[in-house]
């Protein structure tokens, strides 16, 4: 595609919209989940919060560890810690919803699928922003 | 015959650096969660008392203090060369170590009394809380063994030259 044509902003731009495709076609596994004829029932949206507040730790321990060295790796680990536990809830919580019935299992099954498209999504985000070494918050 | 353990160390697992470390915590979070996953499974399909006394959430209650408690001391202050001493000191820090094994190996075995005891022996027909009790403490309990080097740590370091 010619990545080298472009400037390498272009680049990002380019990698921002397909991961864009990735969110949209992720959310949309979530909405049909819950809105198909057959299902009808909104309950899985719920996990769109733990969607939301995955990224937190991570952005946490990076400011809270700014200033210090590299070497400090406990912030880290933790914030690893937590996002594996937000992620670990998001696919457990339309299982029990499944599992009590709320939800059928085809519902619950896209909503799984939604989110592995959406967290793998969300880790493209950090690969491909996350490489800068000026990581600002005045980018923001 | 004594040294033939040496070679079945993990080894090699230490030139990971840090990606051992970042693995270690990403296991012992999908570990802990799970287990909180599974009671609350339990807890939600089996409302009843008769069914799921909910009292046996204590197990898992006092699995998670020790889980804190263990996670929350270093390597650096059981052993004593870490920069700041914290606000125990070494010693201290053992006897935090000490008081958290304790609860963890507590809730574990407990885990399995409330098992076989509640549930087992009873005969009833439903065992499904049990198992999920017992589940959740084993894996909160496999989640606080992250590094072998806190196991060697504990013992004086005159001791653990007899491991090396």
């Amino acid at each position: 595609m010619g990545w080298k044509s472009h400037g390498w902003r272009q680049a990002r731009d380019d990698k921002a919209f397909v991961l864009g495709q990735y969110g949209a076609i992720g959310l949309t596994f979530l909405m049909l989940g819950c809105a198909l004829e057959d299902y009808g029932v909104y309950w899985p949206l719920f996990v769109l919060i733990f969607h939301a507040i995955s990224p937190i730790p991570h952005f946490i321990a990076k400011r809270v560890t700014y200033d210090s060295d590299a070497t400090s790796s406990a912030c880290r680990e933790l914030a690893y810690f937590f996002t594996t536990g937000i992620v670990v809830s998001a696919f457990g919580f339309p299982v029990i919803l499944a599992r009590v019935a709320v939800i059928k299992w085809g519902a619950c099954g896209l909503v799984l699928a939604g989110n592995a498209v959406i967290f793998l999504t969300i880790q493209g985000f950090f690969l491909v922003f996350g490489r800068e070494d000026d990581f600002g918050w005045d980018r923001w | 015959m004594s040294g033939f353990l040496e070679g079945l160390r993990c080894s090699e697992c230490v030139d990971w650096g840090e990606k051992r470390n970042t693995i270690a915590s990403i296991a012992a979070g999908v570990l802990f969660f799970t287990g909180w996953w599974i009671i609350i499974d339990a807890a939600v399909i089996y409302p009843t008392m008769e069914d799921f006394n909910h009292s046996y959430h204590a197990c898992g209650v006092i699995a998670t203090i020790a889980f804190l408690m263990i996670n929350a001391v270093s390597n650096g202050q059981v052993r004593g060369d870490s920069y700041s001493e914290g606000c125990l000191g070494q010693t201290g820090a053992r006897i935090w170590l000490f008081i958290g094994f304790m609860l963890a190996f507590g809730s574990l075995i407990a885990s399995m009394w409330i098992l076989f005891g509640g549930y087992v022996a009873k005969e009833k027909a439903i065992v499904y809380p049990g198992i999920a009790v017992f589940f959740q403490n084993a894996f909160i309990f496999f989640g606080e063994l992250r590094e072998e080097d806190l196991w060697a740590n504990f013992m004086s370091s005159s001791e653990r030259q007899k491991y090396k």
